[in-house]
């Protein structure tokens, strides 16, 4: 009996010890995407020199503790998911998405929690790609371009003499590497596979003058553009002029095979150098240039953002909880640190502080940065956008195995608009 | 005395509770949760909403993809559990011998199913890489063929593909529980069967089968549930791609879930799954036992 009170009484201790120890403390559950293989170390291993994210904010912040996450992005969307439907949402997230949690009504503003000095560094043009009815939901973290790569080498070897800058020159030049090397190298790569599908519907649409939506910024997925375009892109896979399986290939497996020199050209993002370099292919020669496209129309580049957002949490210190937000933001996008995080994984920063140290470190950046600045996002502001990103995905799936490409494109608009 | 009574009455009750315990919270309450889920309105991004009735249910069976996910289910569960039984069968059948490294191959045997599956599946899939895979490789080295051949250039192929896998890496487990069953026979029903001047398909069909039967409807049972429930294989080779021609109940459920995030329809389908599970086993297990007991 006795042991059994002493019992109680030291774990009524422990309880107590820990209540008090975190009484004044506030705590933020974070959780970041996984960008690569750094990511983890960066947050919270040893990899801000010799440091972490974590512990630093932490020192810097006393008062304000982090249950911070790291999530690879093949479970990032099982575990939001999952937390929300258990009341149990992260109070800051960095996602891609935003609008499904905007839309329900689970995000706070952004002005409610950004400092004004903060939010001011953000390029402008990317702040637009997270207001829904005026308000902004959610901050950039990061961008990346897309552009055409191609191998110099191979290129040069099977005699062609310019990149291809139109759909005509592309299918001359694929044309001429399927001559040259009889089926070795491929000359194009497509990956219409559900990892990153919605690219290519962009990367073909957009050079047609076509997309997603259009001047209004309604869904106008079946139009003769779009047509047009998938049938082409399609027309490059029946060709031959492509990698065999585009349904199954992820920009992985093509980033692979043109590090390895079997695909002489391929659209990709500007962290395929860093990419590549990781891998250890170290004898291709590769050089970037603008996506091809249709005669008549003009080249635009592809730009992806991911974003941090924060959770509306009705407890009682929302004012504090907000501060402790900002707090994290301001830290994060202090250059000291942010450079550091955005150049380590090959990303494009979000805020113009950075661009200055980004630039110096890396003269490369310049460039892209141009190209960032007339690229087009994924209209993810929509409420339809992740339907409409599926949907683009199968109808080049079902069209890759025989399905018309006119019609599987008005299904899906009459699905997405409900017409 | 009745100290002694009391305490044997009780006893196996407790000794139990802890595993039925871990049964009510990880098995029990989890069904409980995607039953209420099924009949819920759930938001794409994940907030339980009202009770809706079966509409989740239509919505899951109306969508153009279900009939080709569902024959594809049963294509895959008839096929691999049909073949990993027979083949894992007979490889029983000659293990059970007595010959020079019997051992060795049974230990070979139980190797596969030491791996992990998604390992496996990643191995066989990497197999069939037409770029740099190991069966281009050593068919072009032998001479079987000039150039690489694309081992993919269909879905009806990736999905033949998809169930070989399914079948190698279930022979195992068939085979050790039939093997089990097979050295529990007694020699001497052999004798007497080899006196009377039985022929091997006469003792294979009136000695071995039936006493086999017990640990073959064992591995059947659970093999229909294993197989219907995996998720590894088809998930690594295909994810179910091209538009889920390649999907099965459980991949397709998933890619519903958290791809499309219609987490509604893809919980009153995995209702649908368990639903069909129960109902199929249970009907496996019954006809089984009826026949031990008419024997």
């Amino acid at each position: 009996m006795k042991k059994l009170l002493t019992l109680v009484l030291a774990l009524a201790m422990m309880l107590c010890a820990f209540s008090f120890a975190q009484a004044d403390d506030i705590t933020l559950d974070v959780i970041i995407a996984q960008y690569g293989p750094n990511t983890q170390d960066w947050f919270l291993g040893t990899g801000m020199n010799g440091t972490s994210f974590k512990a630093k904010f932490e020192e810097v912040n006393p008062g304000i503790k982090l249950n911070l996450e790291v999530v690879s992005w093949n479970d990032l969307y099982t575990v939001v998911s999952t937390r929300i439907s258990n009341n149990n949402a992260p109070d800051i997230l960095n996602i891609d998405t935003f609008s499904d949690y905007a839309n329900e009504g689970l995000l706070l503003p952004v002005s409610d929690y950004c400092p004004e000095t903060l939010f001011a560094d953000f390029f402008p043009s990317f702040i637009q790609e997270s207001v829904i009815d005026g308000t902004v939901w959610a901050v950039p973290d990061l961008a990346s371009a897309r552009a055409l790569y191609y191998n110099t080498d191979l290129l040069r070897e099977a005699g062609v003499e310019a990149v291809p800058e139109t759909w005509a020159e592309l299918e001359d030049a694929a044309q001429a590497i399927v001559d040259y090397y009889s089926g070795e190298v491929y000359p194009w790569g497509i990956d219409m596979t559900t990892d990153e599908g919605q690219a290519a519907f962009a990367y073909y649409t957009w050079a047609n003058n076509g997309g997603f939506v259009d001047e209004n910024g309604e869904w106008a997925l079946n139009s003769d553009a779009n047509v047009e375009a998938i049938e082409y892109a399609l027309s490059l896979v029946k060709n031959g002029f492509t990698n065999p399986n585009p349904a199954t290939q992820t920009r992985y497996d093509l980033q692979d095979m043109f590090g390895a020199g079997k695909l002489a050209m391929v659209i990709a993002p500007n962290s395929v150098p860093a990419y590549i370099a990781g891998k250890g292919f170290d004898n291709v020669n590769f050089a970037t240039a603008s996506i091809p496209h249709n005669e008549g129309a003009s080249s635009s580049s592809v730009g992806v953002m991911d974003r941090i957002m924060a959770f509306r949490d009705d407890s009682a210190d929302q004012a504090a909880r907000n501060e402790a937000i900002g707090k994290f933001l301001t830290f994060f996008y202090d250059p000291e640190n942010y450079v550091g995080w955005v150049s380590m994984e090959g990303f494009l920063p979000a805020v113009n502080s950075a661009v200055g140290a980004l630039v110096a470190s890396d003269p490369s950046f310049e460039a892209w940065l141009s190209v960032l600045d007339s690229a087009k996002f994924y209209p993810t502001t929509k409420a339809e956008w992740n339907d409409v990103k599926q949907g683009v995905i199968a109808v080049e799936q079902s069209a890759l195995t025989g399905g018309d490409v006119r019609t599987l494109l008005n299904d899906l608009q009459a699905k997405v608009t409900g017409k | 005395m009745n100290n002694v009574f009391t305490r044997h009455k009780w006893e196996p009750y407790i000794w139990i509770l802890p595993s039925v315990l871990l049964m009510l919270i990880f098995v029990v309450f989890p069904i409980g949760i995607v039953f209420r889920l099924a009949f819920s309105e759930i938001s794409r991004a994940g907030v339980v909403g009202q009770f809706i009735g079966f509409q989740n249910f239509i919505d899951a069976v109306s969508a153009p993809v279900f009939p080709t996910v569902m024959l594809n289910t049963l294509i895959w569960v008839v096929s691999v559990v049909g073949l990993s039984t027979l083949i894992g069968f007979i490889a029983a059948m000659v293990l059970n011998q007595e010959f020079h490294g019997r051992k060795i191959a049974r230990s070979i045997m139980v190797f596969p199913w030491a791996a992990s599956l998604v390992i496996q599946a990643s191995v066989w899939n990497y197999i069939i890489k037409m770029e740099y895979g190991n069966l281009n490789n050593i068919l072009l080295n032998l001479g079987f063929i000039k150039s690489a051949v694309n081992w993919r250039s269909a879905y009806q192929i990736e999905f033949i593909w998809e169930c070989a896998v399914g079948i190698i890496v279930t022979i195992p487990f068939v085979t050790f529980t039939v093997l089990s069953g097979l050295q529990s026979i007694d020699v001497s029903y052999y004798e007497a069967a080899t006196v009377d001047g039985a022929s091997f398909r006469q003792k294979l069909f009136n000695v071995t089968l039936p006493l086999v039967k017990p640990s073959l409807t064992v591995s059947t049972v659970l093999n229909i549930i294993y197989v219907f429930n995996s998720f590894p294989i088809i998930y690594t080779i295909t994810k179910g791609a091209p538009a889920n021609k390649t999907d099965t109940m459980v991949t397709y459920l998933y890619m519903l879930a958290f791809y499309d995030q219609r987490k509604g329809p893809a919980t009153a389908l995995s209702v649908i799954g368990f639903l069909i599970l129960c109902i199929a086993s249970g009907i496996y297990m019954m006809a089984a036992m009826r026949k031990e007991e008419s024997l």
